[in-house]
């Protein structure tokens, strides 16, 4: 017979690496029409950090993400970066970005101000234009004061910068320390079906209700959690390395089972509102997090549905039967 | 024989029109002759990545266009004029010292250009905490997927033919598997020394016995994980070309170059100046692609040939030679008011390493500081400990250590729930996190949104409604 249940799992991640420095450094160039260029050490490895990053570069002038072409992976030509790692790239990587390219906005405004008659600080970079702080009218495009900064002042708009987390050593005997400058939270609820003379779970669905500070991309957001949540699953209840006397004995993708979009439940993704001041326009991360609670919170809907605790992953359909059964012994015995 | 006489032609041919054509651009197999032009040149225009202000915008993905048309090129994608193939032969037991390795039969075949051993790497060891891992084992294999020699060949079948014919002299030592007989005095130490625990961390807040003795339920359990792979789509991949100045340049899948190119300058004892490496778009990492692997072989094998060299890893190399996530052998102990507050978290974790540490460094570092959970717990002691086995390496995947410790604290969180008949979400919300909470490292926490998230869930799944 097949029955229903409910399972929540929670958790907390942090951002970045644990004490150990892992900065990133960027270099940010505006070209006259008022497109730009981003320098990254970082790789794409599929998760659109790119997009991402050249979003923040893109804020930070007051241009569209389309307007910021981002070069990436060459060590011949990019900066230095710890890499695609630890969930760092949003927050690390571009808050070194937002330093580079405020360094390159600086060189803007000074070259407005004489032409708006304020001082630099008296500027903000919007709607593509270099504009007296809340007066959009008095304004000039970005275009032609890269054009004036570069052709009549001689000073190219250009900036570089690096970003570190501040972190504190943790003391050697317990551990008491600041090993991390930011963490994100997040919820995961799973309904799942259970079959209890075969013990094959099913998973029908999953809501998923992640804090990633301000989201730069919530579309790109959602995809990381999605993405998540489908190695979440393949954790939970089939992927396992089997060995005997060391040598793997399913090294394949018929042997070692993971789930397909035919095995996904259907997801109902949110994201929580919230800000980090020490982020990039308040973001902190979403990358490793989405697949943390996934496979807790089914174990919690198994134990709702049967009343069975499976202990050990992933929850195969045999091991869930094993303890269905061992939970039916004992109930009889204890009638008995 | 047959067939290998036909790639050898197949490949002469090629190199032949190579040579003559000396074309670099590649038009995919798919385009028409008729057609030259396969993808639109108008583009539609895509409102969000035009809009300001640019955060918050669900803009679309430059890379996505791409590969939607195909035109992403992958390292598999990537060919060069002269172009070899490279293959690694693994060790055939757990444990085993490397007694000769004979290449010269490989060698003597048509077709076969290069090879390298372990013995030829200037300085034969990586790692990113301690540099215990060779690129090319010797003299001792400590798992069965290391690898103890390469070739590099005109053709992939040629190179995996090769391997057949390299002659290893193996003397097999005692072995062990499971973490917690690892952990024992008198087991086969995979590394020497006197222990196979390399590494350990202990977190510790409170008088943890006391509060526990003055608990009004205390609930016990183990938990144990599995070892996954991260299965990415492109499995690690390289080409690795050494030119006449005695620069080389890689492409690679590696996600992190900056600190790749410290470690091949490590490996090859050369200048950073010397080397370049290109991160090309990687198809997937989730961790498994944060350090070197096939990376210093190719250069070699590149140099040694003076033809650019490529290796992309089957399925099987990646599921034995790359690394894997840590299995958790995990004993929560947890100390419960009557009204179900948290009084005290007793936690140990043994981490099933693997052959070599990899980056178990930062995996028992996270694992023992989140292992109490997001709540509020006075009186915390988190003891771990990471062991060495003679597997598959364990190292960086996807979370770090969390999803184990979460499944973990999650399963036995609802337990308690159930025991004291307190609703699931309830218990969470009285012992969970807010903004300046203390974490079991004592650090004051900001931007904390747990329980935003925990209620936003229950009210979109429809939790207190909910009937099974």
């Amino acid at each position: 017979m097949k029955k229903r249940g409910r399972g929540m799992a929670c958790m907390w991640y942090p951002i970045g690496f644990t004490v150990a420095a892992n900065p990133s450094a960027a270099t940010v160039k505006v070209n006259t029409d008022g497109t730009a260029t981003l320098l990254t050490g970082t790789v794409e490895t599929g998760q659109g950090a790119l997009t991402v990053l050249g979003q923040i570069a893109a804020e930070t002038l007051g241009l569209a993400t389309d307007d910021v072409h981002v070069v990436s992976g060459d060590t011949d030509v990019t900066p230095m970066d710890t890499g695609a790692i630890a969930s760092r790239t949003t927050y690390v990587t571009g808050n070194a970005i937002v330093r580079a390219a405020e360094k390159a906005r600086e060189i803007l405004f000074e070259a407005a101000a004489p032409l708006l008659n304020v001082k630099p600080d008296q500027l903000e970079a919007r709607d593509k234009q270099i504009q007296v702080l809340g007066f959009p009218s008095r304004s000039i495009p970005i275009s032609q004061v890269v054009q004036h900064s570069e052709s009549v002042v001689g000073n190219p708009a250009i900036g570089s910068a690096s970003y570190n987390p501040p972190t504190v050593e943790m003391d050697p005997e317990t551990g008491q320390g600041k090993p991390f400058n930011t963490y994100v939270y997040a919820t995961q609820i799973a309904d799942v079906e259970v079959d209890d003379e075969t013990g094959e779970v099913e998973v029908l669905k999953i809501v998923a209700v992640h804090d990633c500070g301000t989201p730069i991309n919530p579309m790109l957001v959602e995809g990381q959690i999605q993405g998540g949540i489908s190695m979440g699953v393949g954790f939970a209840l089939q992927e396992e390395i089997l060995f005997e006397e060391g040598r793997q004995i399913n090294p394949n993708l018929t042997n070692y089972i993971m789930p397909t979009s035919l095995d996904m439940p259907e997801l109902d993704v949110g994201l929580v509102d919230n800000y980090d001041p020490t982020g990039p326009f308040g973001a902190k991360g979403a990358g490793e997090p989405t697949a943390v609670p996934t496979a807790a919170a089914i174990m919690n809907a198994i134990h709702d549905a049967v009343g069975v605790r499976i202990t050990a992953l992933p929850a195969t359909a045999e091991r869930v039967l094993g303890a269905i059964m061992e939970k039916q012994e004992a109930e009889q015995l204890a009638a008995s | 024989m047959a067939t290998r006489t036909k790639d050898i032609q197949t490949d002469a041919e090629e190199l032949v029109t190579a040579r003559e054509s000396r074309a670099p651009a590649q038009q995919p197999l798919s385009v028409p002759a008729d057609k030259p032009v396969a993808f639109p040149l108008e583009l539609p225009e895509s409102e969000a990545r035009l809009r300001t202000p640019a955060v918050g915008q669900r803009a679309s993905r430059p890379d996505g266009r791409l590969h939607g048309l195909g035109q992403t090129q992958y390292i598999d994608d990537i060919t060069f004029p002269h172009m070899l193939h490279a293959k690694i032969l693994r060790s055939e037991d757990p444990h085993e010292r490397i007694l000769s390795i004979d290449t010269s039969e490989a060698e003597k075949m048509p077709g076969v250009i290069a090879t390298l051993t372990g013995a030829e790497i200037p300085e034969n060891s990586f790692g990113p905490t301690y540099q215990d891992q060779p690129v090319l084992a010797y003299p001792i294999a400590r798992h069965r997927g290391d690898g103890v020699a390469a070739v590099a060949a005109t053709s992939e079948q040629l190179a995996a033919d090769a391997l057949e014919k390299i002659k290893v002299e193996y003397e097999p030592l005692p072995a062990v598997f499971d973490p917690l007989e690892a952990m024992k005095d008198d087991a086969p130490k995979v590394h020497g020394g006197d222990t196979n625990i390399y590494t350990s961390k202990t977190i510790k807040k409170g008088d943890v016995d006391k509060a526990l003795a003055e608990s009004d339920h205390v609930f016990h359990r183990q938990f144990r994980t599995q070892m996954v792979e991260h299965v990415p789509l492109e499995p690690h991949a390289s080409i690795a070309s050494w030119d006449g100045n005695g620069r080389v340049t890689l492409w690679t899948s590696l996600g992190r170059i900056t600190l790749g190119r410290e470690d091949l300058a490590r490996t090859l004892a050369m200048p950073q100046s010397k080397i370049r490496l290109i991160g090309t778009v990687v198809g997937g990492n989730f961790g498994g692609k944060n350090e070197i692997t096939n990376e210093p072989i190719l250069a070699l094998l590149s140099k040694k040939s003076g033809r650019p060299v490529k290796s992309v890893f089957t399925r099987g190399d990646e599921f034995v030679s790359s690394t894997i996530r840590h299995p958790f052998i995990m004993d929560y102990t947890t100390g419960v008011s009557k009204d179900g507050k948290i009084l005290a978290r007793k936690i140990r974790l043994v981490l099933d390493g693997g052959a070599y540490c990899s980056w178990t460094g930062t995996t028992i570092g996270k694992g023992s500081i989140l292992a109490p959970g997001p709540y509020n717990i006075d009186h915390v002691l988190v003891e771990a400990y990471a062991v060495y086995t003679n597997k598959t390496t364990t190292g960086a995947m996807r979370g770090f250590g969390a999803p184990q410790v979460c499944f973990a604290y999650e399963s036995q969180m609802d337990d308690i729930a159930h025991e004291l008949g307190i609703d699931p979400l309830e218990i969470r919300l009285r012992n969970g996190f807010s903004e300046n909470s203390l974490s079991p490292t004592s650090q004051t926490l900001q931007s904390v949104a747990l329980k935003e998230s925990l209620t936003q869930a229950a009210d979109r799944f429809g939790w207190k409604e909910w009937q099974a």
